[in-house]
């Protein structure tokens, strides 16, 4: 490899040609660029600190590994983003490999060369890294440049900077600073890579003479060629140091003002993504944060409030706007994006936690100053988790909305619409504003009785729910189930009139009191009682049985109806149902499909009555809500705007064809349904729930259902 | 500077229900409790003067019931209230507008509150009598579904307005100390969070017995007993169609039917 030359000749000049002067100066303007940037990163933590204490790093080691295998196989930020995600994989690899290039000069140079005398940076190993080292440069710029394609003219509307949640004369609607930065950032790597090709280029044209340097060229390609070419326009090496002086430090000052800038602008994301990632909770979406009730006041209404996890949080986020873009609220015009909300709290507090003192008094978050949240930017959310599932950086919008609304509803700072609904909640235990014993009154619609499970041991224990007791649209589907439970012969109970709603929603409105006592009171009356499994209908009461009673004492078996149907259809306990010659299509409700992961079974439910289902755009993970969820659905949506609902009824309207809108939620059902009728599709296809269309090939159809279609009995009085 | 609200828990009946064995009452089985709607707008109003005046004024809530009937005060309390007061013994059972009232008169006697205000009357009886009672055991001026009010903590004198029947208001000056009878939306009552009406325990509350009072059961004997109570028939309405002589034929049917031929 090296034939003609001692290997300790074969090196890159570094401080050749300086006068002493040069030379202090650059050691002072370096010094001086690692002082500001160690100092901000001091204020950074500094403002983090602010916050109040969450553990989240800890345990500290394999939340470091995850965090690490994420950086390195980049999946979330590849994930509905392949092009944009290969291309920061490759400015990632590229500025890491420069990165690590030059700490290894700085290595052999200021560090091991004068205090040990050892200097390794020569021979084979400086050749495999002049090559690294341009590869690098490449992999870098080529992803910056489609970068800059991508924010110029791919016109993405997530990268817009346009926002929901002010009108533009509010002082701060303004975000184009933010898209200065986006494109100063790109362009200043992009300089510091090109400058660095030339200055190697011209170090070629100014040593040509010297073999050990010209000889071994090649090894850094792309300097080469430079080389060539400004040797072809003439330039001489006599030229060509003069002009390597001007590159040099133009060069040097660049990297080192990058440097000296990483804590105060969007490079610092190569920090704060990473303490995002590691602090990343896989629960969020599904665990609402617990509170102790008994405390002086609850959920976050100060900025200290937030804790230093939720303060890097907000710090992390790159603008990447997939959480704007797959925001129901936002995409329905609702004065709600995720992303502006995290934003806001950034400069927030930026603007109040990173000076040397605390400003005087509290520093409220919710409000309608500048950079405040917004009460009806709150009441928007939908709790769909579609903000938090598809984050590159780990951040948990959703936990931070819910403990703002926990704040807003201990004041009473809320549409009064929700009063007789939690009023409700608390004195009956449902949203519906009905008795108590009202509940199961469904079940007199049936031919046969339910088994109480209060009173006698069961198999299966049927949460029935709230909407699903009530909802007279949604009663027709429970008698369903039943019927297709009693057709399996499963020994199966309900609790009657003590079921109370499990609280999902209860949660995530921010009634965090009233959902502790309804999920205490809901345990205690299922640790009385005897049976293996749970079932419900509801995919909000399965994902609070399931991932928020544990916390509560409750340790349940839980199955949602869809993975039990399809259980029972594979173990031949359904017999094979007919096959129905529909075109169909299938609506996942959040709380199952993305919240819970339960994306298959109902499509094999579907599989095996040999419909033809065609998917809606957005499906599984990258479901769209219908609206109702975070308690949305007892609250109006204005007029003027779209419902959530009526956008996915319009995407199903696409499919040619249609026969049916399959959905899975009682809540979907009530909506989707809405929104069908709202975007005027009612003749062309329906909405049915799973478990009808399932009845429906299992012959179990509404002839045998005894009066379904009457209005329940009201008043049989005994006096 | 003290404002006195006494409040009820009311309970609210299911569509299907069955009455108690002695034929008096509703089973209790089926009956919901609550805090007496119209009381969520009176403790309101106190609240509202309390805020309004920063400093210096006390709301005190007071409830005839067993306990039972804690979570109705406690839900009054976790609004704001300062303070609360339960009466009972268990010969108060039958208790009704007027005897609820002597009991109240005594707790006046004893808080000596510059203002009473009451529901304009309770959602499960609805007899509407206690406030104006209590006005006339104390000897002070009264005043009915109070839709308006203001009043300055201290006054001697409050300007209200009130709904007459089709649709006529009348705006009035009252003397006070007086008792007002508060009508729903008055204003707009906050509600009570759970977290709020658990912490509310902590809040004091005085239970008083009648003895506590000077009150013995023969005071609070009821002015009237329930006989009984039921769930009348259903009227039968039937539109008869068809020509003429149908019509007829269908009418003498009827007549039949009904006089038993
Ligand atoms: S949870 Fe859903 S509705 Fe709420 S902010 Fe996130 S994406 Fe938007
Ligand atoms: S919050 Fe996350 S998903 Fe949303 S813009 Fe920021 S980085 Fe992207």
């Amino acid at each position: 490899m090296i034939p003609d030359h001692n290997p300790q000749d074969i090196t890159r000049v570094l401080f050749d040609n300086f006068p002493l002067w040069m030379l202090v100066t650059f050691y002072l303007v370096a010094f001086g660029a690692i002082g500001v940037f160690l100092y901000g990163v001091w204020a950074q933590i500094r403002k983090y600190r602010r916050g109040t204490r969450s553990g989240a790093w800890s345990p500290f080691f394999p939340r470091f590994g995850t965090m690490f295998a994420r950086v390195l196989d980049h999946k979330t930020i590849k994930r509905r983003a392949r092009a944009a995600g290969a291309a920061h994989q490759f400015i990632f690899y590229g500025f890491t490999v420069l990165f690590i290039g030059t700490s290894i000069i700085t290595l052999d140079h200021d560090i091991t060369g004068p205090i040990t005398g050892l200097h390794f940076w020569h021979g084979a190993f400086y050749l495999f890294f002049s090559l690294a080292m341009d590869l690098a440069g490449l992999s870098l710029i080529g992803g910056l440049i489609y970068m800059m394609y991508r924010r110029g003219w791919m016109k993405l509307p997530r990268l817009d900077y346009t926002r929901p949640d002010r009108s533009p004369d509010e002082p701060d609607y303004d975000r184009s600073g933010y898209r200065r930065e986006d494109w100063a950032f790109l362009w200043a790597l992009i300089l510091i890579g090109v400058t660095g090709y030339l200055l190697e280029a011209v170090r070629l044209v100014w040593l040509q003479n010297d073999p050990a340097v010209w000889d071994y060229r090649w090894w850094s390609p792309v300097g080469a060629l430079l080389a060539h070419l400004m040797k072809g326009i003439g330039i001489v090496p006599e030229g060509a140091a003069d002009i390597r002086m001007v590159l040099w430090w133009t060069h040097g000052i660049l990297a080192l003002t990058f440097i000296a800038l990483v804590p105060f602008t969007k490079v610092k994301h190569i920090f704060t993504a990473m303490g995002s990632l590691m602090a990343r909770d896989p629960e969020a979406k599904r665990r609402m944060p617990t509170a102790d009730v008994e405390a002086e006041k609850i959920g976050f209404s100060l900025l200290t409030d937030f804790s230093d996890k939720f303060l890097v949080n907000v710090d992390a986020c790159t603008k990447c706007g997939r959480c704007h873009e797959a925001c129901p609220a936002n995409a329905s015009g609702y004065p709600l994006s995720p992303r502006d909300l995290v934003l806001s709290l950034r400069e927030l507090a930026n603007d109040k936690l990173s000076h040397a003192s605390m400003p005087e008094g509290p520093i409220e978050v919710i409000g309608t100053e500048v950079n405040m949240i917004r009460p009806e930017t709150l009441w928007s959310c939908r709790t769909c988790a579609a903000c938090v599932e598809i984050c590159p950086v780990g951040i948990e919008h959703l936990p931070m909305i819910v403990q703002m609304r926990r704040a807003l509803i201990e004041d009473g700072n809320f549409d009064t619409m929700l009063q007789p609904t939690l009023k409700s909640l608390q004195k009956s235990g449902n949203s519906l504003g009905e008795n108590k014993r009202k509940r199961p009154r469904w079940t007199q619609k049936l031919d046969f009785e339910i088994k109480d499970a209060r009173t006698e041991p069961v198999d299966v224990l049927w949460y029935v729910g709230d909407y699903a007791s009530f909802d007279p649209r949604s009663q027709k589907v429970t008698i369903t189930f039943a019927r297709i439970l009693k057709a399996a012969g499963i020994n199966f109970g309900i609790l009657y009139e003590d079921e109370q709603t499990a609280g999902n929603d209860v949660r995530r409105i921010g009634e965090e009191g009233l959902f502790q006592a309804l999920a205490e009171a809901n345990i205690e009356l299922l640790n009385s009682c005897q049976f293996k499994t749970i079932v419900t209908t509801d995919p909000h009461t399965f994902n609070t049985i399931r991932n928020e009673y544990p916390e509560f004492g409750g340790n349940y078996a839980i199955e949602h109806a869809s993975s039990m149907l399809e259980r029972l259809i594979r173990e031949g306990s359904i017999p094979q149902p007919a096959n129905l010659d529909y075109r169909v299509t299938f609506h996942d409700p959040c709380h199952l499909g993305r919240i819970n992961g339960c994306t298959e079974a109902p499509r094999q439910v579907l599989q095996s009555m040999g419909v033809d289902l065609v998917e809606l755009g957005r499906t599984r993970d990258n479901s769209f809500c219908c609206g109702a969820g975070g308690g949305r659905i007892w609250l109006p949506d204005p007029p003027e705007l779209k419902k959530p609902a009526e956008l996915r009824a319009a995407e199903a309207a696409e499919i040619p064809g249609l026969d049916v809108l399959v959905v899975n939620c009682p809540k979907c059902l009530n909506m989707l349904e809405d929104g069908v009728k709202g975007t005027g599709n009612e003749g062309n296809f329906r909405v049915l729930e799973l478990t009808e269309l399932l009845a429906e090939a299992m012959g179990l159809d509404g002839a045998q259902q005894k009066g379904l279609d009457e209005a329940p009995e009201t008043a049989a009085v005994s006096a | 500077m003290k404002i006195l609200v006494p409040v009820k828990q009311i309970a609210s009946l299911d569509d299907q229900f069955e009455m108690r064995d002695d034929g008096r009452d509703v089973d209790e089985d089926y009956l919901e409790k609550d805090l007496n709607e119209f009381d969520h707008f009176s403790v309101e109003e106190a609240l509202l003067i309390k805020e309004a005046a920063g400093d210096g004024v006390e709301v005190v809530v007071a409830i005839i019931g067993d306990d039972d009937s804690d979570d109705a005060l406690r839900t009054a309390l976790a609004k704001g209230a300062d303070r609360g007061i339960r009466v009972w013994d268990d010969s108060l059972a039958e208790a009704d507008g007027t005897s609820v009232a002597r009991i109240l008169a005594k707790v006046v006697e004893r808080e000596k509150p510059d203002m009473v205000f009451t529901g304009a009357q309770s959602s499960d009886f609805g007899s509407a009598t206690t406030g104006m009672a209590l006005a006339g055991l104390l000897g002070w001026p009264h005043a009915a579904v109070v839709s308006n009010l203001e009043y300055k903590p201290g006054a001697s004198s409050a300007k209200l307005r009130r709904e007459l029947e089709g649709g006529l208001e009348e705006i009035m000056t009252i003397r006070c100390p007086a008792v007002l009878s508060i009508q729903l939306g008055i204003n707009q009552p906050r509600y009570a969070s759970l977290r709020g009406i658990k912490q509310a325990k902590q809040k004091p509350v005085d239970e008083l017995s009648l003895d506590d009072l000077g009150l013995g059961a023969s005071d609070v004997e009821p002015a009237f007993h329930v006989r009984k109570m039921y769930a009348p028939e259903r009227g039968k309405a039937e539109l008869i169609t068809g020509s003429a002589a149908e019509q007829a034929a269908r009418l003498a049917q009827i007549i039949k039917e009904i006089r038993g031929m």
